[in-house]
Protein backbone atom coordinates (compact mmCIF):
# COMPACT_ATOMS: atom_id res chain seq x y z
CA UNK A 1 0.00 0.00 0.00
CA UNK A 2 1.25 3.47 -0.92
CA UNK A 3 2.09 5.76 1.98
CA UNK A 4 0.82 8.74 0.03
CA UNK A 5 -2.52 10.14 1.12
CA UNK A 6 -2.82 12.23 -2.02
CA UNK A 7 -1.32 11.52 -5.43
CA UNK A 8 -2.19 13.90 -8.24
CA UNK A 9 -0.61 13.20 -11.59
CA UNK A 10 -0.87 15.63 -14.53
CA UNK A 11 -4.28 16.91 -13.53
CA UNK A 12 -5.76 19.06 -16.29
CA UNK A 13 -9.12 20.73 -16.09
CA UNK A 14 -10.51 23.46 -18.33
CA UNK A 15 -13.86 25.25 -18.28
CA UNK A 16 -14.61 25.56 -21.97
CA UNK A 17 -12.04 28.06 -23.20
CA UNK A 18 -11.10 29.10 -19.69
CA UNK A 19 -8.15 27.74 -17.79
CA UNK A 20 -8.70 25.65 -14.73
CA UNK A 21 -5.53 23.80 -13.87
CA UNK A 22 -2.79 22.62 -16.18
CA UNK A 23 -0.85 19.39 -15.63
CA UNK A 24 -0.69 19.62 -11.85
CA UNK A 25 1.28 16.88 -10.14
CA UNK A 26 1.45 16.64 -6.39
CA UNK A 27 1.93 14.09 -3.64
CA UNK A 28 1.09 14.38 0.03
CA UNK A 29 2.39 11.77 2.47
CA UNK A 30 0.09 10.17 5.03
CA UNK A 31 0.27 12.01 8.33
CA UNK A 32 1.32 15.30 6.77
CA UNK A 33 -0.20 18.74 7.22
CA UNK A 34 0.12 20.12 3.73
CA UNK A 35 -0.44 23.73 2.74
CA UNK A 36 -1.75 24.60 -0.70
CA UNK A 37 -1.00 28.22 -1.40
CA UNK A 38 -2.09 30.47 -4.20
CA UNK A 39 -3.89 33.70 -5.01
CA UNK A 40 -7.60 33.85 -5.82
CA UNK A 41 -8.37 32.16 -9.13
CA UNK A 42 -5.07 30.27 -9.19
CA UNK A 43 -6.78 26.86 -9.33
CA UNK A 44 -6.81 25.79 -5.66
CA UNK A 45 -10.55 25.10 -5.52
CA UNK A 46 -10.51 23.47 -8.98
CA UNK A 47 -7.84 21.07 -7.73
CA UNK A 48 -9.73 20.34 -4.51
CA UNK A 49 -13.08 19.90 -6.25
CA UNK A 50 -11.47 17.56 -8.77
CA UNK A 51 -10.08 15.56 -5.85
CA UNK A 52 -13.57 15.21 -4.40
CA UNK A 53 -15.23 14.19 -7.67
CA UNK A 54 -17.26 17.38 -8.04
CA UNK A 55 -15.49 18.20 -11.29
CA UNK A 56 -14.92 15.80 -14.18
CA UNK A 57 -11.35 16.51 -15.25
CA UNK A 58 -10.14 15.88 -18.80
CA UNK A 59 -6.72 14.46 -18.15
CA UNK A 60 -4.59 13.12 -15.35
CA UNK A 61 -5.13 10.87 -12.40
CA UNK A 62 -5.99 11.52 -8.79
CA UNK A 63 -5.59 8.92 -6.06
CA UNK A 64 -6.67 9.61 -2.50
CA UNK A 65 -5.74 7.12 0.22
CA UNK A 66 -4.57 4.79 -2.54
CA UNK A 67 -7.93 4.86 -4.38
CA UNK A 68 -8.82 6.30 -7.76
CA UNK A 69 -11.30 9.19 -7.44
CA UNK A 70 -12.97 8.30 -10.71
CA UNK A 71 -13.62 4.70 -9.74
CA UNK A 72 -13.91 4.67 -5.95
CA UNK A 73 -15.39 8.04 -5.14
CA UNK A 74 -17.79 6.84 -2.44
CA UNK A 75 -15.16 4.73 -0.73
CA UNK A 76 -12.87 7.75 -0.66
CA UNK A 77 -15.55 10.14 0.61
CA UNK A 78 -16.28 7.76 3.47
CA UNK A 79 -12.75 8.36 4.77
CA UNK A 80 -12.46 12.03 3.90
CA UNK A 81 -13.66 15.08 5.78
CA UNK A 82 -14.14 18.18 3.65
CA UNK A 83 -14.61 21.74 4.71
CA UNK A 84 -15.57 24.03 1.82
CA UNK A 85 -14.59 27.69 1.78
CA UNK A 86 -18.18 28.91 1.66
CA UNK A 87 -19.70 26.57 4.29
CA UNK A 88 -23.30 26.68 3.08
CA UNK A 89 -26.06 24.47 4.47
CA UNK A 90 -29.82 24.28 4.20
CA UNK A 91 -31.01 27.58 5.73
CA UNK A 92 -34.20 26.26 7.33
CA UNK A 93 -32.45 23.39 9.14
CA UNK A 94 -31.21 23.53 12.70
CA UNK A 95 -27.49 23.08 13.30
CA UNK A 96 -28.04 19.80 15.16
CA UNK A 97 -30.08 18.45 12.23
CA UNK A 98 -27.36 19.32 9.70
CA UNK A 99 -24.74 17.58 11.84
CA UNK A 100 -27.01 14.54 12.28
CA UNK A 101 -27.79 14.46 8.55
CA UNK A 102 -24.06 14.39 7.70
CA UNK A 103 -23.53 11.52 10.18
CA UNK A 104 -26.56 9.58 8.89
CA UNK A 105 -25.30 9.92 5.32
CA UNK A 106 -22.15 8.15 6.52
CA UNK A 107 -24.23 5.55 8.34
CA UNK A 108 -22.28 6.33 11.51
CA UNK A 109 -23.16 7.33 15.03
CA UNK A 110 -20.87 10.32 15.53
CA UNK A 111 -22.72 11.92 18.43
CA UNK A 112 -19.88 11.62 20.92
CA UNK A 113 -17.27 13.26 18.71
CA UNK A 114 -19.78 15.82 17.41
CA UNK A 115 -20.64 16.80 21.01
CA UNK A 116 -16.97 17.17 21.85
CA UNK A 117 -16.15 19.38 18.82
CA UNK A 118 -19.31 21.44 19.33
CA UNK A 119 -18.19 22.02 22.92
CA UNK A 120 -14.68 23.04 21.90
CA UNK A 121 -15.90 25.43 19.22
CA UNK A 122 -18.90 26.69 21.22
CA UNK A 123 -21.41 25.72 18.55
CA UNK A 124 -25.06 26.54 19.35
CA UNK A 125 -26.86 23.49 17.99
CA UNK A 126 -30.37 24.79 18.53
CA UNK A 127 -29.98 27.69 16.10
CA UNK A 128 -31.16 27.58 12.52
CA UNK A 129 -28.52 27.83 9.80
CA UNK A 130 -30.12 31.02 8.45
CA UNK A 131 -29.43 32.70 11.81
CA UNK A 132 -25.70 31.99 11.69
CA UNK A 133 -22.84 34.25 10.61
CA UNK A 134 -20.16 32.98 8.22
CA UNK A 135 -17.88 32.21 11.18
CA UNK A 136 -20.55 30.14 12.91
CA UNK A 137 -21.37 28.31 9.67
CA UNK A 138 -17.66 27.54 9.39
CA UNK A 139 -17.80 25.95 12.85
CA UNK A 140 -20.70 23.74 11.74
CA UNK A 141 -18.65 22.83 8.70
CA UNK A 142 -15.73 21.85 10.93
CA UNK A 143 -18.00 19.55 12.95
CA UNK A 144 -19.41 17.94 9.78
CA UNK A 145 -15.89 17.44 8.39
CA UNK A 146 -14.40 15.97 11.56
CA UNK A 147 -17.13 14.15 13.49
CA UNK A 148 -16.47 10.84 11.71
CA UNK A 149 -12.72 11.00 12.44
CA UNK A 150 -11.57 10.94 8.80
CA UNK A 151 -8.23 9.65 7.58
CA UNK A 152 -7.87 12.65 5.29
CA UNK A 153 -9.06 16.20 5.94
CA UNK A 154 -9.39 18.52 2.97
CA UNK A 155 -9.89 22.10 4.05
CA UNK A 156 -10.53 24.92 1.60
CA UNK A 157 -9.59 28.25 3.18
CA UNK A 158 -10.68 26.99 6.58
CA UNK A 159 -10.01 30.02 8.72
CA UNK A 160 -11.73 32.73 6.68
CA UNK A 161 -14.50 34.12 8.84
CA UNK A 162 -13.22 32.62 12.08
CA UNK A 163 -12.09 34.98 14.84
CA UNK A 164 -8.47 34.60 16.10
CA UNK A 165 -9.53 32.60 19.17
CA UNK A 166 -11.51 30.17 17.05
CA UNK A 167 -8.64 29.94 14.57
CA UNK A 168 -6.43 28.84 17.46
CA UNK A 169 -9.02 26.29 18.62
CA UNK A 170 -9.39 25.07 15.05
CA UNK A 171 -5.67 24.50 14.57
CA UNK A 172 -5.44 22.78 17.95
CA UNK A 173 -8.06 20.36 16.64
CA UNK A 174 -6.16 19.90 13.38
CA UNK A 175 -2.97 19.13 15.27
CA UNK A 176 -4.80 16.71 17.57
CA UNK A 177 -6.28 14.83 14.60
CA UNK A 178 -2.92 14.90 12.87
CA UNK A 179 -1.25 13.35 15.92
CA UNK A 180 -3.79 10.55 15.66
CA UNK A 181 -2.79 9.94 12.04
CA UNK A 182 -5.11 12.17 10.01
CA UNK A 183 -3.55 13.77 6.97
CA UNK A 184 -4.54 17.42 6.45
CA UNK A 185 -4.55 19.22 3.14
CA UNK A 186 -5.38 22.86 3.56
CA UNK A 187 -5.68 25.49 0.91
CA UNK A 188 -5.03 29.01 1.99
CA UNK A 189 -3.71 32.36 1.02
CA UNK A 190 -2.78 33.13 4.59
CA UNK A 191 0.91 32.41 4.58
CA UNK A 192 1.39 32.73 8.33
CA UNK A 193 -0.90 29.78 9.08
CA UNK A 194 0.84 27.60 6.50
CA UNK A 195 4.21 28.59 7.91
CA UNK A 196 3.09 27.87 11.47
CA UNK A 197 1.16 24.64 11.06
CA UNK A 198 2.20 22.92 7.81
CA UNK A 199 5.15 20.64 7.28
CA UNK A 200 5.04 20.78 3.49
CA UNK A 201 3.44 23.14 1.01
CA UNK A 202 2.87 23.78 -2.66
CA UNK A 203 2.29 27.01 -4.50
CA UNK A 204 -0.05 27.30 -7.43
CA UNK A 205 -0.32 30.20 -9.83
CA UNK A 206 -2.43 30.60 -12.96
CA UNK A 207 -3.36 26.95 -12.92
CA UNK A 208 0.21 25.68 -12.71
CA UNK A 209 2.13 24.34 -9.78
CA UNK A 210 5.15 26.59 -9.24
CA UNK A 211 6.78 24.99 -6.19
CA UNK A 212 6.15 22.04 -3.91
CA UNK A 213 8.52 21.39 -1.04
CA UNK A 214 8.86 21.38 2.71
CA UNK A 215 8.00 24.72 4.27
CA UNK A 216 11.60 24.86 5.50
CA UNK A 217 13.04 24.32 2.00
CA UNK A 218 10.60 26.72 0.43
CA UNK A 219 12.03 29.42 2.63
CA UNK A 220 15.52 28.38 1.51
CA UNK A 221 14.99 29.04 -2.17
CA UNK A 222 17.57 30.32 -4.65
CA UNK A 223 15.53 33.48 -4.82
CA UNK A 224 17.45 36.47 -3.52
CA UNK A 225 16.18 39.78 -2.37
CA UNK A 226 18.52 42.44 -3.73
CA UNK A 227 18.59 45.93 -2.23
CA UNK A 228 20.67 48.51 -4.06
CA UNK A 229 21.37 52.23 -3.54
CA UNK A 230 21.82 54.25 -6.70
CA UNK A 231 22.19 58.06 -6.56
CA UNK A 232 21.05 58.00 -2.93
CA UNK A 233 17.84 56.15 -3.76
CA UNK A 234 17.10 52.65 -2.51
CA UNK A 235 15.68 50.10 -4.90
CA UNK A 236 14.61 46.53 -4.25
CA UNK A 237 14.21 43.56 -6.58
CA UNK A 238 14.23 39.80 -6.49
CA UNK A 239 16.51 37.55 -8.47
CA UNK A 240 16.08 33.83 -9.00
CA UNK A 241 18.65 31.43 -10.38
CA UNK A 242 22.19 31.92 -11.60
CA UNK A 243 24.37 34.22 -9.45
CA UNK A 244 26.63 35.14 -12.42
CA UNK A 245 23.60 36.63 -14.12
CA UNK A 246 22.88 38.71 -11.03
CA UNK A 247 26.46 39.95 -10.95
CA UNK A 248 26.29 40.87 -14.63
CA UNK A 249 23.04 42.71 -13.92
CA UNK A 250 24.59 44.62 -11.03
CA UNK A 251 27.73 45.35 -13.03
CA UNK A 252 25.87 47.75 -15.31
CA UNK A 253 24.52 49.81 -12.42
CA UNK A 254 26.02 52.87 -10.72
CA UNK A 255 25.96 51.21 -7.31
CA UNK A 256 26.63 53.05 -4.07
CA UNK A 257 25.64 50.07 -1.92
CA UNK A 258 24.27 46.58 -2.40
CA UNK A 259 22.71 44.05 -0.03
CA UNK A 260 21.82 40.53 -1.20
CA UNK A 261 19.80 38.47 1.24
CA UNK A 262 17.57 35.41 1.41
CA UNK A 263 13.91 36.40 1.22
CA UNK A 264 11.47 35.58 3.98
CA UNK A 265 8.72 33.08 3.15
CA UNK A 266 6.35 36.04 2.81
CA UNK A 267 8.58 37.67 0.21
CA UNK A 268 8.97 34.36 -1.57
CA UNK A 269 5.22 33.96 -1.62
CA UNK A 270 4.74 37.45 -2.99
CA UNK A 271 7.33 36.75 -5.66
CA UNK A 272 5.25 33.86 -6.93
CA UNK A 273 2.06 35.89 -6.60
CA UNK A 274 3.23 38.69 -8.82
CA UNK A 275 2.52 38.22 -12.49
CA UNK A 276 5.55 40.19 -13.60
CA UNK A 277 8.70 40.72 -11.71
CA UNK A 278 9.01 44.35 -10.73
CA UNK A 279 12.42 45.97 -10.42
CA UNK B 1 -33.76 6.79 2.57
CA UNK B 2 -31.83 9.53 4.44
CA UNK B 3 -32.08 11.81 1.44
CA UNK B 4 -35.76 10.99 0.85
CA UNK B 5 -36.65 12.01 4.42
CA UNK B 6 -34.48 15.10 4.07
CA UNK B 7 -36.19 16.17 0.83
CA UNK B 8 -39.68 15.59 2.20
CA UNK B 9 -38.74 17.68 5.23
CA UNK B 10 -37.35 20.43 3.00
CA UNK B 11 -40.51 20.51 0.85
CA UNK B 12 -42.98 20.11 3.71
CA UNK B 13 -44.05 23.75 3.74
CA UNK B 14 -44.56 24.00 -0.02
CA UNK B 15 -46.59 20.78 0.02
CA UNK B 16 -48.77 22.08 2.83
CA UNK B 17 -49.41 25.42 1.10
CA UNK B 18 -50.19 23.89 -2.30
CA UNK B 19 -52.45 21.15 -0.94
CA UNK B 20 -54.24 23.69 1.22
CA UNK B 21 -54.75 26.08 -1.72
CA UNK B 22 -55.74 23.55 -4.38
CA UNK B 23 -57.50 21.08 -2.07
CA UNK B 24 -59.48 23.74 -0.27
CA UNK B 25 -60.38 25.50 -3.55
CA UNK B 26 -61.71 22.19 -4.95
CA UNK B 27 -63.55 21.50 -1.69
CA UNK B 28 -65.18 24.94 -1.77
CA UNK B 29 -66.05 24.67 -5.45
CA UNK B 30 -67.82 21.34 -4.92
CA UNK B 31 -69.83 22.87 -2.10
CA UNK B 32 -70.83 25.71 -4.43
CA UNK B 33 -72.59 23.24 -6.73
CA UNK B 34 -75.60 22.92 -4.47
CA UNK B 35 -76.30 26.65 -4.48
CA UNK B 36 -75.53 26.95 -8.20
CA UNK B 37 -77.50 23.85 -9.26
CA UNK B 38 -80.45 25.76 -10.70
CA UNK B 39 -78.42 28.30 -12.62
CA UNK B 40 -76.12 25.49 -13.81
CA UNK B 41 -79.05 23.90 -15.63
CA UNK B 42 -79.49 27.10 -17.64
CA UNK B 43 -75.74 27.45 -18.14
CA UNK B 44 -75.47 23.86 -19.36
CA UNK B 45 -77.69 24.71 -22.31
CA UNK B 46 -75.68 27.82 -23.10
CA UNK B 47 -72.34 25.98 -22.76
CA UNK B 48 -73.50 23.29 -25.18
CA UNK B 49 -74.15 25.98 -27.84
CA UNK B 50 -70.61 27.37 -27.81
CA UNK B 51 -69.43 25.25 -30.74
CA UNK B 52 -65.70 24.59 -30.80
CA UNK B 53 -65.23 25.84 -27.28
CA UNK B 54 -67.88 23.44 -26.02
CA UNK B 55 -65.91 20.66 -27.71
CA UNK B 56 -62.63 21.93 -26.34
CA UNK B 57 -63.96 22.01 -22.80
CA UNK B 58 -65.90 18.76 -23.23
CA UNK B 59 -69.18 20.47 -22.50
CA UNK B 60 -70.83 18.84 -25.51
CA UNK B 61 -70.47 15.47 -23.78
CA UNK B 62 -71.10 16.33 -20.15
CA UNK B 63 -73.67 18.53 -18.54
CA UNK B 64 -72.48 20.95 -15.87
CA UNK B 65 -75.90 20.62 -14.27
CA UNK B 66 -74.90 17.19 -12.87
CA UNK B 67 -72.37 16.76 -10.07
CA UNK B 68 -70.11 14.58 -12.25
CA UNK B 69 -70.26 17.07 -15.11
CA UNK B 70 -69.72 20.05 -12.82
CA UNK B 71 -66.74 18.34 -11.21
CA UNK B 72 -65.18 17.32 -14.55
CA UNK B 73 -65.72 20.67 -16.28
CA UNK B 74 -65.09 23.13 -13.46
CA UNK B 75 -63.37 21.65 -10.42
CA UNK B 76 -61.05 19.21 -12.19
CA UNK B 77 -59.66 22.00 -14.38
CA UNK B 78 -58.48 23.85 -11.29
CA UNK B 79 -56.99 20.66 -9.88
CA UNK B 80 -55.26 19.79 -13.18
CA UNK B 81 -53.59 23.19 -13.62
CA UNK B 82 -52.72 23.49 -9.92
CA UNK B 83 -51.36 19.95 -9.79
CA UNK B 84 -49.22 20.40 -12.91
CA UNK B 85 -47.85 23.67 -11.52
CA UNK B 86 -46.93 22.00 -8.23
CA UNK B 87 -45.25 19.11 -10.05
CA UNK B 88 -43.38 21.45 -12.41
CA UNK B 89 -42.18 23.61 -9.55
CA UNK B 90 -41.07 20.64 -7.45
CA UNK B 91 -39.26 18.99 -10.37
CA UNK B 92 -37.54 22.20 -11.45
CA UNK B 93 -36.22 22.96 -7.97
CA UNK B 94 -35.29 19.64 -6.43
CA UNK B 95 -31.88 19.20 -8.08
CA UNK B 96 -30.90 22.73 -9.12
CA UNK B 97 -31.60 24.17 -5.66
CA UNK B 98 -28.40 22.55 -4.40
CA UNK B 99 -26.17 24.49 -6.76
CA UNK B 100 -28.21 27.68 -6.46
CA UNK B 101 -28.13 27.51 -2.67
CA UNK B 102 -24.43 26.47 -2.67
CA UNK B 103 -25.30 23.29 -0.75
CA UNK B 104 -24.16 21.07 -3.61
CA UNK B 105 -20.63 20.87 -2.20
CA UNK B 106 -21.94 19.73 1.20
CA UNK B 107 -24.27 17.11 -0.26
CA UNK B 108 -21.96 15.78 -2.95
CA UNK B 109 -18.98 15.35 -0.66
CA UNK B 110 -20.94 13.02 1.61
CA UNK B 111 -20.39 9.38 0.65
CA UNK B 112 -23.71 9.03 -1.14
CA UNK B 113 -22.78 9.03 -4.81
CA UNK B 114 -24.42 10.98 -7.60
CA UNK B 115 -26.55 8.02 -8.70
CA UNK B 116 -27.95 7.72 -5.17
CA UNK B 117 -28.57 11.47 -4.93
CA UNK B 118 -30.40 11.79 -8.25
CA UNK B 119 -32.32 8.55 -7.65
CA UNK B 120 -33.60 9.55 -4.21
CA UNK B 121 -34.32 13.08 -5.35
CA UNK B 122 -36.50 11.65 -8.11
CA UNK B 123 -38.19 9.36 -5.58
CA UNK B 124 -38.78 12.37 -3.32
CA UNK B 125 -40.37 14.30 -6.20
CA UNK B 126 -42.63 11.33 -7.02
CA UNK B 127 -43.58 10.95 -3.36
CA UNK B 128 -44.36 14.67 -3.05
CA UNK B 129 -46.61 14.42 -6.12
CA UNK B 130 -48.29 11.36 -4.62
CA UNK B 131 -48.82 13.13 -1.27
CA UNK B 132 -50.16 16.20 -3.07
CA UNK B 133 -52.69 14.03 -4.90
CA UNK B 134 -53.60 12.04 -1.81
CA UNK B 135 -54.28 15.12 0.32
CA UNK B 136 -56.18 16.87 -2.47
CA UNK B 137 -58.30 13.78 -3.13
CA UNK B 138 -59.15 13.68 0.59
CA UNK B 139 -60.25 17.34 0.39
CA UNK B 140 -62.26 16.61 -2.77
CA UNK B 141 -63.96 13.53 -1.31
CA UNK B 142 -64.72 15.52 1.81
CA UNK B 143 -66.36 18.09 -0.45
CA UNK B 144 -68.44 15.42 -2.19
CA UNK B 145 -69.41 13.95 1.19
CA UNK B 146 -70.42 17.37 2.47
CA UNK B 147 -72.43 18.01 -0.70
CA UNK B 148 -74.19 14.67 -0.16
CA UNK B 149 -73.36 13.23 -3.59
CA UNK B 150 -70.39 11.05 -4.46
CA UNK B 151 -68.78 11.01 -7.94
CA UNK B 152 -68.76 8.07 -10.36
CA UNK B 153 -66.17 5.84 -8.65
CA UNK B 154 -64.55 4.38 -11.76
CA UNK B 155 -64.27 7.67 -13.62
CA UNK B 156 -63.01 9.44 -10.50
CA UNK B 157 -60.33 6.79 -9.88
CA UNK B 158 -59.26 6.77 -13.52
CA UNK B 159 -59.16 10.55 -13.66
CA UNK B 160 -57.03 10.94 -10.54
CA UNK B 161 -54.74 8.10 -11.62
CA UNK B 162 -54.25 9.79 -15.00
CA UNK B 163 -53.70 13.14 -13.29
CA UNK B 164 -50.97 11.69 -11.12
CA UNK B 165 -49.27 10.26 -14.17
CA UNK B 166 -49.64 13.59 -15.97
CA UNK B 167 -48.09 15.43 -13.03
CA UNK B 168 -45.29 12.88 -12.87
CA UNK B 169 -44.58 13.48 -16.57
CA UNK B 170 -44.55 17.27 -16.15
CA UNK B 171 -42.43 16.89 -13.01
CA UNK B 172 -40.01 14.55 -14.79
CA UNK B 173 -39.51 16.95 -17.70
CA UNK B 174 -38.76 19.75 -15.23
CA UNK B 175 -36.57 17.37 -13.19
CA UNK B 176 -34.49 16.76 -16.32
CA UNK B 177 -34.14 20.51 -16.79
CA UNK B 178 -33.17 20.79 -13.13
CA UNK B 179 -30.36 18.27 -13.66
CA UNK B 180 -28.95 20.50 -16.42
CA UNK B 181 -29.20 23.93 -14.80
CA UNK B 182 -27.33 25.53 -11.94
CA UNK B 183 -30.32 27.69 -11.02
CA UNK B 184 -33.92 26.82 -10.26
CA UNK B 185 -36.05 27.67 -13.28
CA UNK B 186 -39.33 28.03 -11.35
CA UNK B 187 -40.83 30.72 -13.59
CA UNK B 188 -40.08 28.75 -16.73
CA UNK B 189 -41.47 25.57 -15.14
CA UNK B 190 -44.75 27.25 -14.18
CA UNK B 191 -44.97 28.77 -17.65
CA UNK B 192 -44.28 25.36 -19.18
CA UNK B 193 -47.14 23.75 -17.25
CA UNK B 194 -49.55 26.47 -18.42
CA UNK B 195 -48.24 26.13 -22.00
CA UNK B 196 -49.06 22.42 -21.93
CA UNK B 197 -52.60 23.27 -20.85
CA UNK B 198 -52.91 25.79 -23.69
CA UNK B 199 -51.68 23.13 -26.13
CA UNK B 200 -54.45 20.83 -24.95
CA UNK B 201 -57.05 23.54 -25.39
CA UNK B 202 -55.77 24.57 -28.84
CA UNK B 203 -55.42 21.09 -30.29
CA UNK B 204 -59.03 20.40 -29.38
CA UNK B 205 -60.18 23.51 -31.29
CA UNK B 206 -57.82 23.59 -34.29
CA UNK B 207 -57.82 20.31 -36.26
CA UNK B 208 -54.49 21.17 -37.99
CA UNK B 209 -52.60 20.91 -34.70
CA UNK B 210 -54.36 17.82 -33.45
CA UNK B 211 -50.99 16.07 -33.24
CA UNK B 212 -50.22 18.16 -30.15
CA UNK B 213 -52.40 15.77 -28.19
CA UNK B 214 -49.39 13.43 -28.11
CA UNK B 215 -47.23 16.24 -26.76
CA UNK B 216 -49.37 17.58 -23.95
CA UNK B 217 -50.16 15.20 -21.08
CA UNK B 218 -53.26 17.27 -20.28
CA UNK B 219 -54.94 15.57 -23.24
CA UNK B 220 -55.02 12.00 -21.97
CA UNK B 221 -55.80 13.12 -18.42
CA UNK B 222 -58.65 15.42 -19.41
CA UNK B 223 -61.51 15.08 -16.92
CA UNK B 224 -64.41 15.58 -19.33
CA UNK B 225 -62.96 12.90 -21.68
CA UNK B 226 -62.51 10.42 -18.83
CA UNK B 227 -65.85 11.13 -17.15
CA UNK B 228 -67.74 10.89 -20.47
CA UNK B 229 -65.89 7.82 -21.86
CA UNK B 230 -65.20 6.08 -18.58
CA UNK B 231 -61.70 5.15 -19.84
CA UNK B 232 -58.23 6.55 -20.56
CA UNK B 233 -56.57 6.37 -23.99
CA UNK B 234 -54.01 3.57 -23.63
CA UNK B 235 -51.79 4.77 -26.49
CA UNK B 236 -51.35 8.20 -25.00
CA UNK B 237 -50.85 6.69 -21.57
CA UNK B 238 -47.97 4.65 -23.02
CA UNK B 239 -46.45 7.79 -24.58
CA UNK B 240 -46.64 9.50 -21.19
CA UNK B 241 -44.95 6.57 -19.42
CA UNK B 242 -42.18 6.54 -22.05
CA UNK B 243 -41.58 10.31 -21.77
CA UNK B 244 -41.50 10.06 -17.96
CA UNK B 245 -39.04 7.14 -18.00
CA UNK B 246 -36.85 8.83 -20.62
CA UNK B 247 -36.67 12.08 -18.64
CA UNK B 248 -35.82 10.26 -15.40
CA UNK B 249 -33.04 8.19 -17.06
CA UNK B 250 -31.69 11.19 -18.99
CA UNK B 251 -31.60 13.30 -15.80
CA UNK B 252 -29.56 10.59 -14.07
CA UNK B 253 -27.19 10.38 -17.04
CA UNK B 254 -26.68 14.15 -17.22
CA UNK B 255 -26.25 14.61 -13.46
CA UNK B 256 -23.68 11.83 -13.18
CA UNK B 257 -21.56 13.24 -16.00
CA UNK B 258 -21.50 16.96 -15.47
CA UNK B 259 -19.41 19.29 -13.35
CA UNK B 260 -21.12 20.47 -10.20
CA UNK B 261 -20.84 24.04 -9.02
CA UNK B 262 -20.17 24.75 -5.36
Amino acid sequence: MSDNAIEICNLTKTYGKHRGVDRISLTVKEGDIFGFLGPNGAGKSTTIRSMLGMLRFEAGEIRLLGMDVKKQQNEILRQVGYMPSEAMFYPSMKVKDVIAFAARARKLDCRKEADRICGLLEVDREKKIEELSLGNRKKVSIVCAMQHRPRLLILDEPTSGLDPLMQEAFFRLIQEYNRQGTTCFLSSHVLSEVKRYCKNAAMIKEGKLVRADSVENLAKSDLRLVKVRINGQEQKFTHAGNMKELIRRLDGMELEDVLIEEPSLEELFMHYYETEEKV
Amino acid sequence: MTLLKHEIGQNRKALLIWTLCIGFACFGCILLFESLEESMEQMAGAYAQMGAFSTALGLDRLSVSTMNGFYAAEVALMFAIGGAMFAAMTGAAIVAKEEEGHTSEFLNTLPLGRGYIIGWKYAAMALLIFLFNLICVIWILAGFAAAGEMPDRKAFTLYHGAQMLMQLEVGSICFLASAFFKRKQIGAALGFSVLLYMMDLMCRIVPDIEGLKYVTPYYFSNATDIFSAGSVDGKMLAVSVCVTAFCACMAAFVYRKRDLAA
